[in-house]
């Protein structure tokens, strides 16, 4: 399965992304980021669709909701794609 | 009991500000403590508290609504992120020791835009000549908690933004009874407790965050953010939020500001202004009486002062009591108030309604009255 992981600085970031996505008609998942996925400490991420990371991002950015870091899921590992 | 000291905290709540905080209790950890569902339905009840509150006050992000425990907690956020020590700010005439103690501390050099009670016009005409270059900020009341007298701060923040001053807005009496937009006024910060007619329960209070100004913590400490960081983040809610939120309480104020938005301000402000209006003509019509009130209650919000002649309104405040009737007397933490108005020897006899009080309640309230001053 996969899927990408969106970075957020906070919970409450989380939050507001998952709302804006859910207004542009993208469902999202808030997770705890895994730990080895960011210096940063504790991190919440929120998860779409592989077909939806372009359309979400677009989304988030208008928002000015811009994530800390970009992941996809593959093959039972993550990989940073950006952010 | 008849409850007539709302301006302190409103007693009779909505029923769904205890239901909805022994869910709390029941069902909810801490936000951004953990991803397992007691975390995250916590995370989802503060987030939706937050995102209703700013709607109800104009801000575009919930982010921008800062979790306190009162509103003194977060003018005192708003104060010392704003004044440096020894700094120049403007204060209204009518401002409580939430204000002007921690301005003390500050040693800042405070210059009080003095005016008489009830006269916006003065009021307004007075910031305008305080406000010069040089000053740190403005700090004002929209209601004084003393007298109900409502302040211009439209006009003064209109002052502001033309001056480049940060403007704090302590909205205590006022949140949910009068409008407040903090994007079209431009304030700096607004603070309010949850507690009075917000029907939230004791301990929650809100600092809104305005746009532009750079909050500096009071406490530093876990966040659930950036944990490998050892300053505080620089991101709202969290740069303000140390430590484990009171999630009963903020799932109460939750339900008390739905219950506000329901229900409407301008329908609990008149409410709340048509018993003041009542209980003042009453209290007119009995010999000896000051009562601090215009006619039809202008510039005047549901809260209502009286000063008795030759008695001691503490005593008048202990013989209600044992009649069953709760107001407030003394100087209500707010001497220069009194000062601005003439009575800061006597102390004032409050009335503060809510939206639950009634008529009735008025009526025998002004009975017991007549007979301990008559």
């Amino acid at each position: 399965m996969e899927y990408y992981l969106i970075l957020a600085r906070s919970v409450t970031y989380a939050q507001r992304m998952q709302r804006t996505l859910g207004r542009t008609g993208i469902r999202s998942q808030i997770f705890r980021a895994p730990r080895d996925l960011t210096d940063l400490g504790c991190a919440y991420a929120v998860r779409v669709a592989v077909n939806d990371l372009s359309k979400a991002l677009i989304a988030l950015h208008r928002e000015s909701l811009d994530p800390i870091q970009v992941f996809l899921f593959q093959s039972g590992a993550y990989r940073e794609v950006g952010a | 009991m008849i409850y007539l000291d709302s301006a302190a905290t409103t007693f009779q709540k909505p029923r769904t500000v205890a239901s909805a905080m022994q869910e709390a209790l029941m069902t909810m950890s801490s936000p951004g403590r953990g991803g397992h569902p007691a975390a995250m339905r916590a995370a989802e009840t503060a987030f939706q508290c937050r995102s209703e509150l700013a709607e109800l006050f104009g801000l575009e992000n919930p982010e921008q609504v800062v979790f306190t425990s009162n509103a003194t907690h977060g003018l005192n956020i708003a104060i010392k992120s704003l004044v440096p020590p020894g700094g120049r700010v403007v204060v209204s005439g009518y401002e409580h020791n939430a204000v002007t103690r921690p301005l003390t501390a500050l040693g800042a050099r405070i210059a009080v835009a003095e005016a008489p009670l009830f006269d916006s016009d003065a009021v307004t005409a007075a910031f305008d000549r305080l406000i010069v270059p040089g000053t740190s900020a403005v700090v004002c009341n929209y209601v004084s908690n003393v007298f109900g007298f409502i302040q211009p701060v439209e006009q003064i923040a209109a002052i502001c933004r033309a001056r480049r001053v940060p403007f704090i807005i302590d909205a205590s009496q006022s949140a949910g009874v009068l409008p407040l937009d903090m994007k079209r006024l431009g304030a700096a910060f607004a603070a309010m407790p949850g507690h009075k007619g917000l029907y939230g329960p004791q301990g929650t209070g809100v600092l809104l965050c305005g746009d532009g100004g750079t909050a500096r913590p009071l406490l530093e400490g876990g966040t659930g953010s950036l944990s490998i960081q050892q300053e505080m983040p620089d991101f709202l809610p969290d740069r303000l939020e140390a430590g484990t939120h009171n999630m009963p309480g903020i799932a109460g104020l939750l339900a008390g500001v739905r219950y506000v938005r329901q229900r409407g301000l301008r329908d609990i402000c008149d409410r709340e202004r048509r018993l003041a209006l009542l209980a003042a003509e009453g209290l007119r019509t009995l010999p000896g009486v000051q009562v601090f009130a215009l006619p039809g209650l202008r510039d005047q919000a549901g809260v209502l002062s009286v000063v008795p002649k030759n008695r001691d309104v503490e005593a008048v405040g202990d013989a209600l009591a044992e009649q069953g009737i709760a107001v407030r007397t003394g100087l209500h933490c707010a001497p220069l108030a009194h000062r601005s108005a003439g009575t800061l020897d006597t102390g004032t006899i409050r009335l503060s309604f809510s939206d639950f009080n009634t008529p009735e309640e008025v009526y025998r309230t002004l009975t017991v009255l007549r007979d301990l001053l008559g």
